[in-house]
């Protein structure tokens, strides 16, 4: 083993926030107020400058609404926004050759609530503020989903319009995907990821902060496309349907590139902090799953993010600067948005599972008090889905009118990735089997995830047959599937990391009963809800109908009375959540015996992680290995002889 | 692995595993296949669901059996064997899905081919889908071959004599070839007794093979969102014997012919799908995603407008005046196109349907 000898800078001292005095400080120096009046400002400039250039073009009208807003209020208003909060102040100083204090600590850790409203560098925080903002928007979008419901429940229309109607479904599935599932993993890996290689911080905390606040704002212009109106093209967003529809549609477009440019801004984050980072003797082969995951997870979002930024660009320049991408009058190629979009959108699917299978790993393993069952296998398949992810995306254009001959090389390649995926979910059972296994509740959300990832991935075997996806494909029976891998699926395991990982981030223990009662009421209305929709999908409803008429009216009833069931089973979650976090009984430090670097600390942990960097001796699941340690913290180093267990 | 637990779980297994198939058995998973292409999709289908059920029962059992078998209670503080994995199993479970997908695999790719197989002796129907209408045409049997990316019937020399209906009416066991093209947004036809379902794009053909095998009546549907008025983009499909496929051939070809009057104008209103999203009594339309057209007259009065004036504007550039309360862009513009003629008798049959309630 190689000794990796890492010069760690002492942290001297932190100083407290510096005492804010007099209405200059509170009127410019970084935070809410200054972002108040920067916000606006902003718009103003980004309006100006479109009006000037049109006024100089001598373009009519001049006062043009559509290019004003995309300019002014999606671009330049957040851009304020964010210089208002602070978050380009140091590179700004920087910049402009002031004096930067690299050991000032004041935007670091949380000492009282409002430090998680600020531009935060820890962590920690920045970490809590991901899964508390993504909760947000994931009942805003289960909340759309209700809607949705509650219109499907009898044949013809009783609450919404089409327009109002198309607009929730594309909404909902844009805020589940681009600011819950994706997000929330990275919140989560961003609390747990450096303190499970056992490094202070990430490698670009400024960056990590930067890359939270563009999340709301992406949210928020997602939200408000409502009041455009406007969106309501799915959140595929095909064209030509994309480039017809109301104005509201920019929003989309843009809200897009911000939560991208967030993801793949934590994503080199990851990246640079698990290459560099690692305590020492943490070599790739003693990185916990969670890590091994986060990095294929990142390899995966830096390289895919950029087609899907690409073409929404693309969308929206053909409605905003008439260009003729997609346009099929001036010789757009529409099929080919779809190739870009999926390029994206597939490897997209493996950014919302991936970063769970690490959550699983860790869960499971811990719960069963067992080593992970081929620790390298479960690693190396992480890679080989990673690699195939990005050889299947047409199957999603099977029935598209694509060239005929790309079909079968492409229902190959999606069939393979059946392989390395039942690799995990045999290993994952392995690792139970002869376990000692402790019923918790975030084990309960990794069984369920495990049975219901199942169905969804048996239910993907189906549409990657091409003949059955010719049948099967824009039916009911696609929503079936994707609600089976990403709400049995993803959700499930963001709750089974939430629930897992609450001890450490809050330092208080979450009501078990509720948890559970929680998860019960989730997996049976989840069911109720979902599974019957396969049903009718093969019998013929096609999905993002407003009105399925007669013919599904009972399935309907029934499933929109398990969805309601399903909406307020979160509303348990987000009691127990607020609860346990104001009143809960405090935590231990390792309340669940974990072997990972991350319970060796206090509960929540210190400032700066650890205070002395650990040193890695052994792998991470060595449960039930007589002698065996995973690392050695707080200088009792020399007392403890290295052991490596035997394989 | 001691052999009671052997059993146990074989059991468990083979218990799920029925459970499964009385539920792939007793629920009426597919409408009933009423076409050459139908039955090979579904034997796809049913091989996968075997596959697929097999795979469930092994997960399901040893998951179940798990959970019973070595739970402890919470305050047990033993960890469980060491066991870090068994190249063995490993191999196996690497192994076994490779091939069950490659045999999925290779069954899908041999249906696939035999769908994609058309015979010499079928008949060419052209598909023309626009927000949110269907219109079925039949080109005359010596039409010429059209350039790439165009229809038969979108010929010139060839529209007159091309026969228009709103409903796709086909013969019994005549393999049919559908060439189909959509005016403005993406569409899409499934008619799941079928199963077979294609795209259909504004800048290219694409196309479907279908050889109905069963005599009755089939929904079919738009399946890629196209807007506002996806859900009411319906339209039938009508198989029928030999002889009454060319009776029905022969009538509508009749009714089709260019007359005048409101008769006509009828015609245009049923054929181009209006009534797929306005109301009009008077051609028993109820659609609703677009304004009433049997309150023509009081909105051309808001609009200022003399009644046929407004009804042409409306029709050839529907952005002109919006009615309040819906919304715009949603009415195609392609409407535009129509023939003098028939743009003429549309509108008189139009003003005289609105004004008199029924003129029939």
């Amino acid at each position: 083993m190689t000794q990796v000898q890492t010069e760690h800078a002492p942290h001297i001292e932190y100083a407290a926030p510096p005492p804010r005095t007099g209405w200059r400080r509170w009127a410019f120096g970084p935070g809410w107020p200054r972002a108040v009046w920067m916000t606006p400002l902003f718009y103003f400039i980004g309006a100006g400058i479109v009006v000037f250039f049109r006024w100089i073009a001598g373009y009519e009208p001049l006062w043009d609404w559509e290019p004003i807003t995309v300019v002014g209020a999606l671009t330049s208003a957040p851009l304020g926004f964010l210089a208002g909060l602070g978050a380009f102040d140091y590179w700004l100083y920087y910049l402009s050759g002031k004096p930067t204090r690299p050991e000032d600590h004041s935007g670091h850790g949380a000492r009282t609530w409002t430090d998680y409203f600020r531009v935060n560098t820890d962590h920690k925080v920045i970490g809590i503020q991901y899964v508390t903002t993504t909760i947000f928007f994931f009942l805003a979008g289960g909340l759309m989903a209700m809607l949705v419901r509650a219109e499907l429940a009898q044949p013809g229309m009783q609450f919404t319009d089409t327009q109002t109607y198309n607009q929730l479904f594309s909404v909902h599935a844009s805020l589940m995907i681009f600011l819950f599932v994706i997000p929330a993993f990275a919140g989560l890996a961003n609390f747990v990821l450096p303190l499970m290689i056992g490094a202070p911080d990430m490698a670009f905390p400024r960056l990590n902060a930067l890359s939270y606040w563009l999340l709301p704002i992406a949210g928020i212009m997602m939200l408000s496309s409502f009041a455009v109106p406007g969106f309501g093209a799915g959140w595929t967003n095909y064209v030509p349907l994309a480039e017809s529809q109301p104005w509201g549609n920019v929003f989309f477009s843009m809200a897009v590139q911000w939560a991208g440019a967030s993801s793949i801004m934590t994503a080199l984050n990851f990246l640079v902090t698990i290459i560099t980072m690692r305590a020492p003797g943490m070599t790739f082969w003693r990185m916990p799953l969670l890590v091994w995951a986060n990095f294929t997870t990142s390899l995966l979002v830096v390289l895919a993010t950029p087609f899907i930024a690409g073409s929404q660009f693309f969308v929206m320049f053909d409605r905003v600067l008439h260009t003729n991408f997609f346009n099929v009058a001036g010789g757009g190629y529409p099929l080919g948005y779809q190739h870009i979009f999926w390029f994206y959108s597939h490897p997209a699917v493996y950014i919302m599972i991936l970063p769970g299978f690490g959550i699983i790993s860790e869960v499971i393993s811990t719960f069963s008090r067992k080593p992970i069952f081929g620790y390298r296998l479960m690693a190396l398949s992480l890679v080989a889905i990673l690699i195939l992810g990005f050889s299947v995306w047409a199957h999603h254009m099977f029935v598209s009118g694509m060239a005929p001959w790309l079909r079968v090389p492409m229902m190959i390649t999606t069939l393979l990735i059946a392989v390395p995926t039942g690799i995990k979910v045999f290993s994952w059972l392995a690792t139970t089997w002869e376990g000692r296994i402790h019923l918790r509740a975030p084990m309960l959300w990794a069984l369920g995830f495990l049975t219901m990832f199942v169905i969804g991935g048996l239910s993907g075997i189906f549409l990657g047959a091409v003949p059955i996806d010719i049948h099967a494909s824009d039916s009911y029976f696609i929503v079936a599937h994707i609600h089976y891998v990403l709400l049995g699926g993803s959700l499930f395991t963001i709750f089974a990391g939430i629930y897992y990982w609450f001890p450490k981030m809050t330092g208080r223990m979450y009501d078990e009963r509720l948890a559970k009662v929680h998860f019960w009421i989730t997996f049976i209305a989840f069911n109720i809800t979902f599974f019957p929709m396969h049903i009718i999908g093969l019998q013929g409803a096609p999905r993002r109908y407003a009105d399925l008429g007669e013919k599904y009216g009972d399935w309907n009833l029934v499933i929109s009375i398990a969805s309601f069931f399903l909406g307020a089973s979160f509303i348990l979650f987000v009691y127990n959540m607020v609860v346990s976090w104001t009143r809960g009984p405090i935590a231990e430090a390792n309340p669940w015996r974990g072997r990972t670097l991350e319970w060796q600390v206090s509960s929540p942990p210190p400032i700066f992680n650890f205070d002395e960097i650990p040193q890695v001796v052994g792998n991470p699941y060595e449960y039930g290995v007589p002698g065996a340690r995973h690392a050695v913290l707080n200088g009792d180093r020399a007392a403890e002889p290295e052991r490596v267990p035997a394989e | 692995m001691r052999r009671g637990a052997i059993v146990r779980l074989v059991t468990l297994g083979v218990v799920l595993g029925l459970g499964a198939t009385a539920l792939a058995i007793f629920i009426p998973w597919l409408p009933e296949a009423s076409s050459d292409q139908a039955e090979e999709i579904d034997f796809v289908f049913w091989f996968t669901t075997a596959i697929c059920i097999g795979i469930f029962s092994v997960v399901a059992a040893i998951a179940i059996y798990s959970v019973m078998k070595f739970r402890v209670p919470l305050d047990d503080e033993e960890d469980g064997l060491p066991i870090h994995g068994h190249t063995g199993i490993e191999i196996v479970w690497t192994a076994v899905p490779f091939l069950l997908v490659t045999a999925i695999g290779v069954v899908s790719a041999v249906a696939l081919a035999r769908n994609d197989r058309l015979p010499a002796d079928h008949m060419v129907v052209n598909v023309l889908g626009r927000q949110f209408a269907w219109q079925f045409m039949y080109p005359p049997d010596n039409a010429p071959a059209p350039p790439k990316d165009e229809l038969e019937c979108d010929q010139q020399a060839v529209k007159s004599r091309c026969l228009t209906s709103t409903q796709l009416h086909l013969p019994l066991d005549v393999p049919v070839e559908l060439r189909m093209r959509a005016d403005d947004v993406i569409h899409s036809f499934w008619v799941p007794q079928f199963r077979q379902k294609q795209d259909m794009l504004p800048d290219q053909v694409t196309k479907l093979i279908i050889t109905p095998t069963k005599v009755g009546k089939y929904e079919v549907l738009c399946t890629e969102l196209c807007g506002l008025g996806h859900s009411v983009m319906r339209s039938a499909a009508i198989v029928s014997s030999r002889a009454d496929f060319d009776r029905w051939k022969r009538e509508a070809g009749k009714q089709n012919a260019p007359g005048g009057g409101a008769n006509a104008g009828e015609a245009v209103f049923s054929q181009n799908g209006c009534g797929s999203c306005h109301t009009l009594k008077a051609a028993g339309a109820t659609g609703t995603v677009g304004p009433d057209l049997d309150k023509l007259s009081d909105e051309a009065q808001k609009a200022g407008k003399p009644v046929e004036a407004f009804v042409r504007e409306s029709v050839v550039n529907p952005g002109a005046y919006v009615q309040p309360g819906f919304p715009n862009n949603v009415m195609p513009k392609t409407y535009a196109s129509l023939p003098k003629q028939q743009l003429d008798a549309l509108v008189q049959y139009l003003v005289q349907s609105s004004q008199g309630g029924s003129s029939r």
